[in-house]
């Protein structure tokens, strides 16, 4: 798997999109357009990237800008790991 | 099994507990529920509800209890305090083992156990220290610490504001009001200062000396395939390893029902769970 593969399959059990999530592309808008994505998901998505790949999220990435689409978040995780 | 319905006086009021008994004359141990915190209560109510039923089915006797401020016990969340939440933990130790006690059940025949999902494992680890008795621990997804659940609760304010553009600076704010002894609010709910910072003390770590666990069965639902265990410092794993007679980690499959949008079940871990209190002396 690839890491937005990766993403993808995180998104789907989170959000619990019983595999809608696996056919989002890169430019598949998120944040306001998803409506399973509320605030308790966005935090639950966070947790489980952050234990997914190993990483500790810092509180100022967490922005409307990683999380706007699906290229977005792929691409900000891209950067956590390679940190 | 039918279960039963009652309020227990505690300090600022009463507290709604529900009591399932163990059919039949053979009584496994005593279990008392530790619910998460603030809206991850609501969301896990069923798997609570489920797996206190299926215990008491294989012989347990189990108490759930609302907290301080939560559910229908008496006051506001607002009003809740990390102390007054451990004091209600012990309480209902000392509740369930006074019944035992009335009917001639033993310390040695029915063990305690505390079982906490998610922030409930916290309190289960500062009740266990003031407890007079050794207690056994079920976990189910014991975070990191409490600093991390802490973060995470906070970061629903970070995510509801990023939603409208306006998340910079907002953990720090929310952070130094709580430094200053103020209240927050997040997602509807009231924190005070003093419930965050108990919440922040309290570490995944075995509660010192006498009140080292015999047992600890500890259970995490994973979305992974192979289901996998968090990772966690290798020190803490060790303090567990040394402090509890017998420590098991279990990886289940499964979605993480405290936090989901929708009413899920986790029935693998239910199913896990059962089994290995099921399971006498391992």
């Amino acid at each position: 798997m690839n890491t937005l593969e990766e993403v993808l399959t995180i998104l789907d059990k989170v959000l619990n999109l019983e595999g809608r999530a696996l056919l989002f592309r890169e430019d598949t808008a998120l944040l306001g357009a998803v409506p399973e994505l509320d605030s308790m998901a966005v935090v639950a998505l966070i947790a489980a990237l952050e234990d997914w790949f190993g990483l500790a999220i810092d509180d100022e990435d967490i922005n409307a800008t990683t999380f706007a689409t699906v290229g977005s978040l792929t691409h900000f995780v891209g950067t956590r790991i390679a940190a | 099994m039918p279960c039963e319905a009652f309020f227990l006086p505690a300090q600022h009021g009463q507290r709604l507990c529900i009591f399932h008994g163990a059919p039949g004359q053979a009584l496994l141990g005593l279990v008392l529920f530790v619910h998460p915190f603030a809206e991850e209560m609501n969301k896990s109510r069923r798997m609570a509800a489920l797996q206190s039923r299926a215990l008491a089915a294989a012989g347990y006797a189990v108490l759930q209890i609302d907290l301080h401020g939560c559910g229908d016990s008496s006051g506001d969340f607002g009003d809740a305090r990390w102390a007054t939440w451990v004091d209600d933990v012990v309480h209902a130790c000392h509740w369930l083992r006074g019944r035992a006690n009335a009917q001639g059940v033993s310390i040695e025949s029915a063990p305690l156990w505390i079982w906490g999902l998610r922030g409930g494992c916290l309190l289960a680890l500062a009740a266990a220290a003031q407890l007079d008795e050794t207690c056994n621990f079920l976990f189910w997804q014991p975070p990191a610490s409490g600093k991390v659940l802490l973060q995470q609760f906070l970061r629903l304010k970070l995510a509801a504001d990023m939603r409208n553009g306006q998340a910079q600076g907002v953990m720090g704010a929310l952070r130094e009001q709580l430094a200053q002894g103020q209240s927050v609010e997040i997602a509807g709910y009231t924190l005070s200062a003093e419930l965050a910072m108990g919440l922040q003390n309290q570490a995944l770590a075995p509660p010192p000396g006498n009140a080292a666990p015999r047992r600890v069965e500890w259970f995490e639902v994973s979305a992974q395939e192979p289901p996998r265990l968090s990772a966690l410092p290798s020190a803490m794993l060790e303090a567990w390893e040394q402090a509890a007679g017998h420590l098991q980690r279990h990886a289940v499959p499964g979605p993480a029902f405290w936090q989901s949008g929708e009413m899920v079940d986790a029935p693998e871990l239910l199913a896990a769970t059962t089994a290995a209190l099921s399971v006498l002396a391992p």
